[in-house]
C-alpha cells in the first residue's frame, strides 16, 4: 500500500478555522437575507398586503425548521469530521472501528420523523394555498393585466359595462385596503407578473387567463419584475404598483377618464402633436384620436383602433394617453419625471424629465434591446432633433 | 446465456492468434496504441475514459459560459455582453452543463466503473456501448457548431414555448437545440439499455443484488431514470421541431396549441433528469466515505430502496416547477406535497453517510474531503429545495437567484463535488498514478471556498426579489453587492478548476519521472475493481471472482474478532489479481459504431437547412448499422453456438481465464438491429 | 436471485449455456435489451398519445374544414369526421395478420427451418407493407380532403401519432428482410435474433391496436 502523502499537521486547524469562517460567512448571509431593506424594491421578504403577508407567515416557520435542521446537518458533518478523523496511532491497522452495517430502528427514526414533521408542516402548507385561492373569490375589482414583450399593460373596466374605459402601462394604480382580482393574460410569449410585496407571482400564457388576487394595505409604489423568461428584453421588462388611498384612486380614475388637453395652437406641443399622428399614432393610440389625429369625441379607448400598421407580434403598444401620470416608460425601466419628482401621489409632481424621453426617442434599441426587424418593440424612426423636441414637448403634456 | 453475456468476446487480447481473419472492407480494426485504438475502440474503460476526457472539456465550455454571465452581472447595468448574447451564453451554459458535462461525466464513471464493480468484462453490448459515446460527441459538438453558424440557442435549458417557436426566435439556435438533444437522447437512451443489461445479466457469481456496490445501484437507478424519462422530451422536441421547419402549431396558442403542454412534457423528462444528474454522486459518496471510514455504508439497504423511492417519486413531481404557470389549485396541492415527500428518502441518505461517518476512522484525503463536501453543500441544496416545495412560498422564490442558488448546491455542490471525488479516488485505479494529495487538498478548498461565494449570496439575492435570466440589473434595486461577491467566487471556482488540470499535469510528470506504482489497492478499499491492477488491464478480470459478501473483496482482506473490531486476514497482494491472464477473448474494435454516430448530425444540419445533408447523414447511419451487422467476427469460434471448454474447476487456480465463447452472430444482428431501431425510430420522421 | 440456476436453461437457446451462472437471468442480453428498449418505446408512443388526446378536439383556428351539409353546415368539423373506419379496419386486420405470420417465423427458426423461417419473414414484411401502403393512401386523402399536417394542431397530433407508428413499422419491415437476408449467409442468424425481431414486431401491433382504438373507435 502506497498510499499518496497526507498532510497531517496542518489540516486540523485549516479545517476547523476554514469551517468557522464557512459558518460565519453562512450565519451573516442569512441574517442579511431576512432584513427588510429599504433599498430593496424587490424584497420578497417585506410583505405589504394580506396575500403576501400570508405566504411570509409560510415561509418564515419553514426557514426556521429548515434552520435548524441545516445547523443540525451540518454541525454533524463539522463534529464527525473533526471527532473521528484518523489520528497518528491509527495508522497501521490499529484500534480499528466497530463495524456497524446498519441500525434498523434508527434509519426507521430518521425516515418517520422527517415525514411526520413535514406531514405537519403541509397541513399550514395546504391551508395557506387555498386562502390564497380562496382570495380571488373575494376580489370585488378586477383588472385585466397583459404581459408582451417586453412591457405590461393595465385595462380597467371601472363602470362595469364590457369594455376598457382605462388602459394603462408599466403602472397599475389601484385602491388600498381592496382586494384586486388580476386577470393576468398574454399577448405573445409566457411571461410572470410578480409584485413582491404584495403576492406570489403568476404567468401570463398565451391562450389563458389567470387569476391572481393582491392587495395593498399601505399607500405605496411596490416594484415588480417579469419572472418567466421572456426573450431579449427579459432584463428590461419591470411594472410597478401605485396603491392610492381610495379617496385617492377615484380622483386618479376621473383624471384616467378625462380626454387629452388639446395643445396651444402654435406651440412646440401642437407640432409636435402633428408628428406624432404622422408617425406614432399607428401603433401608439391616445384616448380620443383616432390614428389620423381626428378627435373621436370619446375619453375611453377605443377597442377597434387600428393601431399596429405594422404586425407587431404583440399586436399592441402601450397606450399613450395620460402618459405622464406614470413614473416611467418602456417595460418601467426610464424615468419620465426628473429625480425630486413626487411619484406616490394621485398625479406626479415634479419636472418632466425630457432628456430621457429625447433619449428613447432618437433611437429606442439603443436604451433597451429590441428586435423590431421581428416586429417586437419600437424601431428607430430616424427622427430629426427638431421633430424629438416637437414629440418631447407634445408627450410631457399628456399629463 | 449468462456466460457468453457476461463476457461478449471474440478478438484474443493474449498471445495465441485469430485463428480466422477475414480481410477486405469489413475486416475488423486491430490497432492497441494511437489513435485508432481509440476510435475505434469497444473497450468499456477506454470509452469511460474518452467520456470523461470529453465532459471534462465541455465542463471548461460551459465554465467558460458561466465566467461570462458573472462577468455581465459583477456591476449594476453590465455591458460587457449585449442582452442578445447574455441570454444566448446562459442558455448555453445551462444546457451545455447539464447534458453535456453532468450526464457524460455520470456515463464515464458507469462506464469504466459499473463492469468492474459487478465483476464483468465489458458491457452487454461493447459496440453499442462505442455509439453511445460517440452520438454524444457528436451531438454535443453538433449542438456547439451553433456559436459558428448564427448564434447558439436562447431560449434557456428549459426552452418554454412559445418563446421557443420560430415566430419569437427566428434564429437556427434552437433548431441546434431541438436536433442536438435528440441526438445526445439517442446515445442516452442507448446507453441506458446497455447498462441495464449489463448490470442484470452479467454480475460476477454470487453478486446479487443485493451485494452490488451503492454506486452500481445508484447508477442502474439513473439508466431506468433515463430510459423512461428521455422518450416524453423526445416526443416534445419532435413536436418543435416540427412546430419549427414543418408549420404545425403544437405549441401555438393563437392557433388552438397549448404552451403548457410543452412545460408538461419538458418536466416530466426534467425533473426525473435532476434525479439523473445527482444519484451518480451519491452513489460515488457511497463508495467514497465508508473506504475512508473504514467502515462499511451504513444501512446498506436503506441507502438503496431511498435510492429507488427518489426515482419512483422523481416521476410524480414534476410540475412543482410549473407552481406559478396556472396550472390549477388541485395540482398545485398535490405536486406540493408529492414534492414535500420526495425530501425523505433523500434526507435518509445524508443522514446514512454521516452514520457511515460516525466511529469511523476518517482518512481525510482529498477524494474524502470532496465527498464530505458534497454531504454538506448538498444538504444546503435539499433543503432550500424543500423550502420551495412548498407552492406558495415557491410562487415567491421560483425563477429568482434562491432557485439558481438552490440547484447549484444540487448540482455543483452535490454532483460536481461528487464528480471531484471521483476523480481523486479512482484516479490511481484508472491512470496507474494518484494525484498529489496536497495539491488536492488546497484544490479542494479553492473549489469549495469559491463555490460557497458564487451560490451563498444568490440565495440572499433571490430573496431579495432578483429574478432570474435578466441580462442586467439597476444599481437602485440593492443587487449590487452580493453580486459583486458572487462574480469573484466563480472565478475563484475557475482557479480551483485550473488548479485541478495543474494537478493532474504535475502529478502525470512526477509519475512520468519517478514513477509510484499505487498498487491495486492505495486505499484500502472495498470494492471489486480494487483487486485488479492499477491501471486496469484490457480484460478486466484474470479471473472473475466469485462473491459471497457485500463488499467482497474487503471481506478477502479483513475479518472480524469477538468485539467486531476489524482483523487483517489477507494481504492486498495475496487476493489482489496479477493482471497477467492470457487468453481472455475480448471484443473486437469496430468502425462502425463511429460511423453510424457521424451520420446523426448530418441529418441534424439537414432538418435545418438543406434536406441533402439529412440524406448524406442517412447514407451514413445506413452504411453504418449495415457494416455494422455485415462485420466479420473475429472470434475464432464464431457461428459455432456450442461452449467447448471446460469449466475451471473450484476457483479457477490458474491464470488462463475462461476461454468463454459468445456466438459472434448473438452481437451482430441483435446488437445492430438494436442500434437501428433506436438510431431510425427517432431520426427518421425529421430526415 | 439465488433461484436464477433454475431459469437457467428455460431461455431456450440459452439452454446451451453449461456454465450455469447463478445471478444470470437465463435470459439473452440481446432479449433482454429488446425487452427494456420496448419499455422505453412505451412512454414515447405515451407522450404521443397524450398529445394527440390532449388536441384531438381542437379544431383550431385555421378553419379549411368546413361541414357541407346537415344542422353544422358551415361550422368546422373534426378531423375524425374524415376518418374510414372500415378501410382502417382492414389495414389493422393485415397488421394482426402479420403477427401471427411473425409468429409462424420464429417457430419455422427455432425448428431452424431457413426455408420457411424466411418465407415467414417475407410474408410479415409484406403484409407490414400493405399496411404501410394502407396508412400512404388513406393520409393522401386526408390532404386531398384539405386535412394537411399543418391544418391545425389535431391534425398534426394526429400525423404525428400515425406517422411515428408508420416509422417504426417501416423500420420493422427493414430489419425483417434484413434478417431473411442475413439468413442467406454461412452462418445464419440464430433462432434468437428471429424471436427478437418478433418481440418488436408484437409491440409495433400491440401499439397500433391502442393507437386505432383511441383515434378511430373513441367517439
Amino acid at each position: 500500500m502506497s498510499a499518496p502523502q497526507v498532510d497531517r499537521r496542518s489540516a486540523p486547524s485549516r479545517w476547523t478555522r476554514r469551517a468557522i469562517g464557512l459558518v460565519g460567512l453562512l450565519v451573516l448571509m442569512i441574517g442579511l437575507a431576512s432584513c427588510g431593506d429599504e433599498n430593496l424594491p424587490l424584497n420578497t421578504l417585506d410583505p405589504q398586503g394580506p396575500q403576501a403577508q400570508e405566504i411570509q407567515d409560510l415561509i418564515i416557520p419553514v426557514f426556521i425548521v429548515a434552520g435548524i435542521v441545516f445547523v443540525l446537518v451540518e454541525g454533524a458533518v463539522l463534529f464527525l469530521a473533526l471527532r473521528f478523523r484518523r489520528r497518528k496511532h491509527h495508522e497501521d491497522g490499529n484500534d480499528e472501528p466497530v463495524q456497524i452495517h446498519g441500525n434498523s430502528r434508527l434509519e426507521w427514526t430518521w425516515t418517520i420523523g422527517p415525514a411526520v414533521i413535514l406531514a405537519v408542516l403541509a397541513v399550514f402548507n395546504i391551508r395557506t394555498l387555498w386562502n390564497l385561492e380562496d382570495a380571488q373569490a373575494d376580489a370585488t375589482q378586477h383588472i385585466e393585466v397583459v404581459g408582451q414583450q417586453w412591457w405590461w399593460e393595465f385595462r380597467y373596466d371601472v363602470d362595469n359595462d364590457g369594455k376598457f374605459d382605462i388602459i394603462t402601462a408599466n403602472q397599475m394604480v389601484m385602491p388600498t385596503g381592496v382586494t384586486i382580482g388580476l386577470r393576468i393574460r398574454s399577448n405573445d410569449v409566457i411571461h410572470s407578473f410578480w409584485i413582491p410585496a404584495l403576492n406570489g407571482k403568476k404567468d401570463a400564457v398565451p391562450g389563458r387567463i389567470h387569476g391572481l388576487a393582491i392587495t395593498a394595505d399601505k399607500p405605496g409604489i411596490y416594484q415588480g419584475q417579469c419572472t418567466e423568461y421572456c426573450g431579449l428584453s427579459h432584463g428590461y421588462m419591470r411594472m410597478e404598483v401605485k396603491a392610492l388611498a381610495p379617496d385617492d384612486f377615484d380622483e386618479w380614475v376621473d383624471n384616467q377618464l378625462e380626454g387629452p388637453v388639446e395643445p396651444a395652437d402654435g406651440s412646440t406641443a401642437a407640432e409636435g402633436k402633428e408628428v406624432f399622428f404622422s408617425t406614432c399614432a399607428s401603433c401608439h393610440q391616445i384616448n380620443g384620436y383616432d390614428a389620423s389625429g381626428e378627435s373621436t369625441g370619446s375619453d375611453v379607448p377605443d377597442d377597434d383602433y387600428q393601431g399596429p400598421e405594422i404586425p407587431l407580434l404583440s399586436d399592441n403598444a402601450p397606450n399613450l394617453t395620460h402618459l405622464m401620470s406614470r413614473d416611467r416608460f418602456a417595460g418601467n425601466m426610464f424615468p419620465l419625471w426628473e429625480p425630486g419628482a413626487e411619484l406616490d401621489g394621485v398625479e406626479p409632481v415634479g419636472t418632466p424629465d425630457a432628456g430621457e424621453i429625447a433619449r428613447w426617442l432618437r433611437d429606442p434599441p439603443a436604451m433597451k434591446p429590441m428586435n423590431p426587424d421581428q416586429n417586437a418593440g419600437m424601431p428607430n424612426l430616424n427622427l430629426s432633433q427638431e421633430q424629438v423636441e416637437q414629440l418631447t414637448a407634445f408627450l410631457t403634456t399628456l399629463k | 446465456m449468462a456466460l457468453t453475456a457476461r463476457t461478449p468476446l471474440e478478438l484474443e487480447s493474449g498471445t495465441s492468434a485469430p485463428t480466422s481473419r477475414p480481410l477486405g472492407v469489413f475486416a475488423r480494426p486491430t490497432a492497441t496504441t494511437g489513435w485508432k485504438s481509440w476510435f475505434f475502440s469497444v473497450d468499456h474503460k477506454k470509452i469511460g475514459i474518452m467520456y470523461g476526457v470529453g465532459s471534462f472539456f465541455f465542463f471548461l465550455v460551459g465554465g467558460v459560459e458561466a465566467l461570462m454571465i458573472r462577468a455581465q452581472l459583477a456591476r449594476p447595468d453590465g455591458k460587457l455582453l449585449s442582452a442578445d448574447l447574455y441570454n444566448q451564453v446562459f442558455t448555453m451554459h445551462g444546457v451545455t452543463m447539464v447534458f453535456l458535462v453532468i450526464m457524460p461525466m455520470a456515463a464515464a464513471f458507469a462506464n469504466y466503473l459499473l463492469p468492474l464493480q459487478i465483476g464483468a468484462r465489458d458491457v452487454a453490448f461493447p459496440r453499442l456501448n462505442a455509439f453511445s459515446f460517440w452520438a454524444w460527441l457528436a451531438g454535443a459538438l453538433y449542438f456547439n457548431t451553433s456559436w459558428f453558424l448564427g448564434g447558439g440557442a436562447n431560449g434557456g435549458w428549459f426552452n418554454y414555448a412559445p418563446n421557443s417557436g420560430v415566430l419569437f426566435s427566428p434564429g437556427h439556435g434552437i433548431d441546434f437545440y431541438t436536433t442536438g438533444l435528440l441526438i445526445t437522447g439517442i446515445a442516452s437512451t442507448v446507453s441506458a439499455v446497455n447498462l441495464i443489461v449489463t448490470v442484470i445479466n452479467m454480475r460476477a457469481p454470487g453478486m446479487t443484488w443485493f451485494k452490488m456496490p451503492v454506486f452500481t445501484w445508484m447508477t442502474t437507478i439513473v439508466q431506468f431514470l433515463l430510459l423512461f424519462s428521455l422518450p416524453v422530451i423526445t416526443v416534445a422536441l419532435f413536436m418543435l421541431t416540427f412546430d419549427r421547419r414543418f408549420g404545425s402549431n403544437f405549441f401555438n396558442a393563437a392557433l388552438g396549441g397549448d404552451p403548457l403542454l410543452w412545460q408538461h412534457l419538458f418536466w416530466i423528462f426534467g425533473h426525473p433528469e435532476v434525479y439523473i444528474l445527482i444519484l451518480p454522486a451519491f452513489g460515488i459518496a457511497s463508495e467514497v466515505i465508508p473506504v475512508f471510514s473504514r467502515k462499511p455504508i451504513f444501512g446498506y439497504p436503506f441507502m438503496v430502496f431511498s435510492g429507488i423511492a427518489i426515482a419512483f417519486m422523481g416521476f410524480g413531481v414534476w410540475a412543482h416547477h410549473m407552481f406559478a404557470s396556472g396550472i390549477g389549485p388541485m395540482s398545485v396541492m398535490a405536486f406540493s406535497l408529492s414534492t414535500m415527500f420526495i425530501a425523505v428518502p433523500t434526507g435518509v441518505k445524508i443522514l446514512n453517510w454521516l452514520a457511515t461517518m460516525y466511529g469511523g476512522r476518517l482518512w481525510l484525503t482529498t477524494a474524502m474531503l470532496f465527498a464530505i463536501g458534497m454531504v454538506a453543500m448538498f444538504t444546503i441544496g435539499g433543503l432550500s429545495g424543500v423550502t420551495h416545495a412548498f407552492a406558495p412560498a415557491d410562487t415567491q422564490q421560483t425563477d429568482t437567484y434562491y432557485i439558481v442558488a438552490h440547484f447549484h448546491y444540487v448540482i455543483f455542490g452535490g454532483s460536481v463535488m461528487g464528480f471531484f471525488a471521483g476523480f481523486y479516488y479512482w484516479w490511481p485505479k484508472v491512470f496507474g498514478y494518484s494525484l498529489r494529495e496536497r495539491a488536492g487538498k488546497r484544490n479542494f478548498w479553492t473549489i469549495f471556498v469559491g463555490f460557497n461565494l458564487t451560490f451563498g449570496p444568490m440565495h440572499i439575492l433571490g430573496l431579495q426579489g432578483m429574478s432570474r435570466r435578466i441580462f442586467t440589473y439597476s444599481d437602485n434595486q440593492g443587487f449590487n453587492t452580493w453580486n459583486l461577491v458572487a462574480s469573484i467566487g466563480a472565478f475563484i471556482i475557475g482557479i480551483g478548476t485550473l488548479m485541478f488540470l495543474v494537478n493532474v499535469w504535475r502529478s502525470y510528470r512526477e509519475h512520468k519521472r519517478n514513477p509510484v506504482d499505487p498498487g491495486p489497492d492505495p486505499w484500502d478499499a472495498r470494492s471489486l475493481e480494487w483487486m485488479v491492477q492499477s491501471p486496469v488491464p484490457e480484460h478486466n478480470f484474470d479471473e472473475v471472482p466469485t462473491v459471497t459478501e457485500f463488499d467482497e473483496y474487503w471481506h478477502r482482506k479483513y475479518g472480524h474478532d469477538e468485539n467486531g473490531r476489524l482483523v487483517r486476514i489477507a494481504d492486498t497482494e495475496d487476493v489482489a489479481q496479477k493482471g497477467d491472464a492470457t487468453g481472455v477473448h475480448l471484443p473486437s474494435p469496430s468502425y462502425w459504431p463511429l460511423v453510424l454516430a457521424l451520420g446523426l448530425p448530418f441529418i441534424g444540419y439537414g432538418v435545418i437547412y438543406h434536406l441533402g445533408w439529412a440524406v448524406l447523414g442517412t447514407i451514413l447511419v445506413l452504411v453504418g448499422v449495415y457494416g455494422w451487422i455485415l462485420e466479420p467476427s473475429t472470434d475464432p469460434d464464431a457461428g459455432h453456438h456450442e461452449v467447448h471448454d471446460a469449466h475451471p474447476a473450484g476457483d479457477g487456480s490458474g491464470a488462463a481465464a475462461e476461454l468463454e465463447s459468445a456466438a459472434g452472430e448473438h452481437e451482430t444482428t441483435a446488437e445492430a438491429a438494436e442500434a437501428e431501431r433506436s438510431t431510425e425510430t427517432e431520426e427518421t420522421p425529421v430526415g | 436471485m439465488a433461484d436464477a440456476a433454475v431459469l437457467d436453461g428455460a431461455g431456450g437457446h440459452a439452454a446451451h449455456d453449461d456454465h450455469a451462472h447463478p445471478t444470470s437471468t437465463g435470459i439473452s442480453n440481446e432479449k433482454l435489451a429488446m425487452w427494456i428498449f420496448l419499455g422505453s418505446e412505451c412512454l414515447l408512443f405515451g407522450g404521443l398519445i397524450s398529445t394527440y388526446l390532449l388536441y384531438k378536439n381542437r379544431p383550431g383556428t385555421v378553419e379549411t374544414l368546413v361541414a357541407s351539409d346537415g344542422a353544422n353546415a358551415g361550422t368546422p368539423v373534426k378531423i375524425s369526421s374524415l376518418f374510414d373506419i372500415p378501410f382502417t379496419s382492414v389495414s389493422t386486420f393485415v397488421l394482426l395478420a402479420s403477427s401471427l405470420t411473425m409468429v409462424f417465423a420464429v417457430t419455422a427458426a427455432a425448428r431452424r427451418d431457413l426455408h420457411r423461417t424466411r418465407l415467414w419473414l417475407c410474408t410479415t414484411a409484406a403484409l407490414g407493407a400493405i399496411f404501410i401502403g394502407g396508412q400512404v393512401y388513406e393520409f393522401t386523402i386526408f390532404i386531398k380532403e384539405g386535412m394537411g399536417f399543418t391544418t391545425n394542431v389535431s391534425s398534426s397530433s394526429f400525423f404525428t401519432l400515425t406517422g411515428f407508428h408508420g416509422v417504426h413499422v417501416s423500420i420493422g419491415i427493414l430489419i425483417l428482410l434484413t434478417v431473411a437476408a442475413l439468413s442467406l449467409r454461412p452462418h445464419p442468424p440464430r433462432p434468437e435474433s428471429v424471436e427478437i425481431v418478433g418481440l418488436y414486431w408484437h409491440f409495433v401491433d400491440i401499439i397500433w391496436i391502442v393507437i386505432f382504438t383511441i383515434i378511430y373507435l373513441i367517439p
